[in-house]
């Protein structure tokens, strides 16, 4: 098991060592660079000349790579070109506030869909399959920023019941931070279990058709023994992976979700960094969103000998 | 007994608490700001929030005319080399101490140091604008700048936002190593806390020592504030902060879209407020083009198009179309500045005819972070289309478009510039020479030549009478097609009293109150 870990940690430096590389020269190759935005149109040509050589902008782009590595390299990930923050405490801090969201909803999403799609796929063809498939088909097609600005618009301005904008965290005040995130982690949840109940309900209606649950059946186990214990434990597999996927996919950000509901996380200090060319933040968030990537699969990885013993780590 | 005590203390907190309930203000920011030192590392919001912080010797009245501010008076020598600033007395720092010569002279000395970085240098240091020679104080209320050269521009150059207002500050402002820490200036506000992402705070200056105007007059007048705090939110989505305002989680949004304003005046809790800024939205032209170098050609797209009815479609009637470089708020827009492009879809068709042209196509760059921008290019391909101009639009991203701006690699672009609060500083902005800043539209030397008296002249008639050569210049030759002056557009709660727009497109949040916390 821990060389096993060690292994996939170890692949990762690589991986994480081309997407630097990608990410520093993909950004670079983007028009326009942080010192013409920071000068907008009142950028003349000394102002300019200036702003980019004290941002390090003048040296050749091997050379600025090399600086940026070796900093890398000793755990510096430089400071933001638009705030002057340290990056490495800055992401960090985003991250935080991305990450508990999105765990949360996750986390939600799939104690309600996994039973959902186990219990639409014992009843397939019933009204109840029908209305679990309709119902998971209807939030898969809502977009997550619409359902945001709806769920806003119901509690936040209609009933008046949660905040509409700002954020604190949990340390400063938890019921307050509390009031502030229910309606992204209820946006993302929704969101979220349309994909995991159709792949819930398809990786179990599959396995519902083998001899062995037939067999179970045929020794006299209840229903229940039979799909929590024979069907959900073999049919899980598929549906850890989606969820590693999806995990993984959010992590690396909900930018739209944390624009609507003004959530300073880093998905939205991703973008705010491709629009002003924040090249160490960019990079630092890239970086920092691969190692989530590589974790997120390495902890599927682990788990999945867990529900399919043919898998053996 | 302790009991006792207890309640009878939380009883008293809670009456005195009462007795101090505060006044605040909760704004939307629709972005971040990028850092509390004036005109350094900044952007039109950090512009917008260090103009409620630090003070200047300078500043611009309401009518975008520049009157004093810290300074008492201000006294131009005869050959308009020295400028001697006399400072009110008795003006304090939000640290408790005295201003005084001393610190403004300390303010420019590291305003100038090239260490600093400051956006504004240039116009002082010989580089762009002015060149100050001399700097010194010779007593402790009497500051005296000595420029190499008379300078038409010196002070409203020290007024701009984009300097900060060039805000005078306290030396404590930086740390030992000559590292920013945070803003002590003079303003009837100070920094609270400032959250990255979240909010910036702005906490009531006890110390302010306001001017003895009975109001406030643009930046300058009497600046004192009833607001005990204000808390400045980032709220990057419009259709968030709109949300944020109709439920009361901000009581002010100061940047409007035209659309919205028109949806937010229809709620009866809800008042708009705009006015005419400086900024400028324009069609420009690449004079170098193979296609556009015809003038004749230029000229049959400015006739093509209604000015008028696009800017009316375009604001909801907020703006008048403008195709002057001297925006309609200013005192240098007369007559003269109001002759602009007819709209003559038979001298179009005459234009072509001579021109020899064929129906090529031009592309027209358009970008969609400035809706306004967007939709201009839309309009203006609609109508140049009727009139049989083949113009495509391309979309870029801000950062792509600003890019092809720079180099000039473009045929056409919509494009919005910054307000500029002075004619001679939007000339400037588009006129010179090409070989030397690509990004220049109007390379007409008898157009640069003019431009540089303006520059230099202080003398008011002599200014309009450059302004009005320039205007009429530009027409002919159509370099570009200004459409018309942006505008500032707020939606506030009914209960937010003083609210004022300005042709600076910045908030002056100490003219405006709201009841104590609790009772709105």
């Amino acid at each position: 098991m821990f060389r096993f870990i060690s292994q996939r940690l170890a692949m990762s430096i690589p991986t994480l060592l081309l997407i630097s590389l990608m990410v520093f020269a993909i950004i670079r190759l983007v028009p326009g660079d942080p010192a013409l935005l920071m000068l907008g149109d009142m950028a003349d040509a000394h102002s300019l000349e200036v702003a980019r050589a004290s941002l390090g902008l003048d040296q050749p782009l091997p050379m600025q790579f090399l600086i940026w590595f070796k900093a890398v390299l000793s755990g510096d990930l430089g400071h933001s070109i638009t705030t002057n923050e340290a990056v490495l405490p800055l992401i960090l801090d985003r991250f935080q506030v991305s990450a508990g969201i999105v765990l949360v909803s996750v986390l939600l999403a799939a104690l309600i869909a996994v039973p959902a799609g186990l219990l639409a796929a014992w009843k397939q063809d019933s009204a109840l399959d029908f209305g679990v498939v309709s119902t998971a088909t209807l939030l898969l097609s809502i977009p997550s920023f619409w359902l945001g600005l709806l769920l806003l618009y119901a509690f936040g301005i209609k009933l008046g019941w949660l905040p509409v904008v700002g954020y604190v965290s949990f340390g400063q005040a938890p019921w307050q931070a509390l009031s502030f995130i229910v309606l992204p982690i209820v946006t993302l949840t929704l969101v979220e279990l349309g994909a995991i109940t159709r792949m819930a309900r398809a990786s179990a209606i599959e396995v519902l058709r083998l001899e062995y649950i037939t067999h179970a059946r045929a020794k006299g186990l209840s229903e229940r023994a039979v799909l929590w214990r024979h069907a959900l434990r073999n049919s899980f597999a598929p549906t850890l992976t989606l969820i590693g996927l999806i995990l993984g996919n959010l992590l690396s950000g909900i930018a739209v979700l944390e624009t609507v509901f003004t959530l300073p996380g880093i998905g939205r200090l991703m973008v705010d960094a491709i629009y002003a060319r924040d090249y160490p933040v960019l990079q630092g968030c890239l970086l920092l969103v691969t190692f989530v990537y590589v974790l997120v699969n390495l902890l599927v990885d682990l788990l999945y000998p867990l529900f399919d013993p043919r898998v053996k780590l | 007994m302790n009991k006792t005590f207890i309640l009878a203390g939380a009883l008293s907190a809670a009456l005195v608490g009462t007795a101090h309930a505060e006044s605040v203000l909760k704004v939307a920011l629709n972005a971040d700001i990028r850092s509390t030192d004036p005109g350094v590392n900044r952007d039109t919001n950090s512009d917008a929030v260090i103009m409620h912080i630090t003070e200047g010797l300078v500043a611009f009245r309401e009518d975008a005319t520049v009157g004093p501010l810290l300074a008492k008076d201000v006294q131009v020598s005869d050959d308009g080399l020295r400028y001697t600033f006399h400072l009110r007395d008795g003006v304090k720092f939000q640290n408790g101490k005295p201003l005084t010569s001393a610190e403004v002279l300390w303010t420019w000395k590291r305003f100038l140091d090239p260490k600093t970085q400051w956006r504004c240098a240039p116009e002082f240091d010989g580089h762009g604008g002015a060149k100050i020679v001399d700097m010194s104080a010779p007593d402790p209320l009497t500051v005296v700048f000595t420029l190499d050269k008379p300078n038409g521009l010196f002070l409203t150059s020290t007024a701009l936002p984009e300097c900060g207002g060039s805000g005078i500050l306290h030396p404590d402002s930086v740390a030992a190593d000559g590292s920013w820490k945070a803003p002590i200036g003079t303003g009837p506000f100070r920094l609270g806390d400032w959250k990255p992402g979240q909010y910036v705070e702005l906490l009531r200056n006890a110390d302010y020592s306001a001017r003895d105007e009975k109001a406030p007059d643009g930046y300058t007048g009497n600046k004192s504030t009833t607001l005990d705090r204000v808390r400045l939110l980032v709220i990057p989505d419009p259709a968030a902060a709109k949300a944020a305002l109709l439920s009361k989680n901000v009581d002010l949004l100061i940047d409007v879209t035209p659309l919205d304003a028109t949806e937010l005046a229809a709620n009866p809790n809800v008042r708009v407020t705009s006015s005419g800024t400086m900024s400028v939205n324009a069609l420009l032209f690449q004079t170098r083009d193979p296609l556009l170098k015809d003038v004749r050609l230029r000229q049959a797209i400015a006739h093509a198009l209604d000015s008028a009815q696009i800017v009316e479609a375009l604001t909801g009637g907020r703006s008048k179309a403008n195709n002057s470089m001297v925006a309609s708020g200013s005192h240098y827009h007369t007559a003269v500045e109001d002759q602009g492009f007819a709209f003559d879809p038979a001298k179009t068709a005459q234009l072509l005819r001579e021109a020899g042209y064929k129906g090529e196509p031009i592309k027209l760059i358009v970008n969609k972070r400035y809706a306004a921008i967007f939709d201009m290019g839309v309009f203006v391909q609609a109508m140049a289309k009727a009139s049989g101009i083949n113009l495509e639009l391309e979309t870029l991203e801000w950062g792509t478009q600003l890019e092809r701006y720079q180099s000039g690699n473009y045929q056409m672009m919509a494009f919005p510039y910054s307000e500029r609060l002075d004619p001679a500083l939007s000339f400037d902005s588009m006129t010179g020479d090409k070989d030397k800043e690509a990004r220049k539209v109007w390379d007409n030397p008898d157009a640069r030549h003019w431009l540089r008296e303006a520059q230099r002249e202080g003398d008011i008639t002599k200014r309009q009478a450059l302004f009005d050569q320039l205007h009429q210049q530009m027409i002919k030759d159509v370099p570009m097609i200004p459409m018309y002056n942006g505008n500032a557009i707020a939606a506030s709660r009914d209960y937010v009293k003083g609210l004022r727009t300005w042709p600076v497109s910045k908030p002056r949040l100490w003219t405006v109150s709201v009841p104590n916390s609790g009772s709105n």
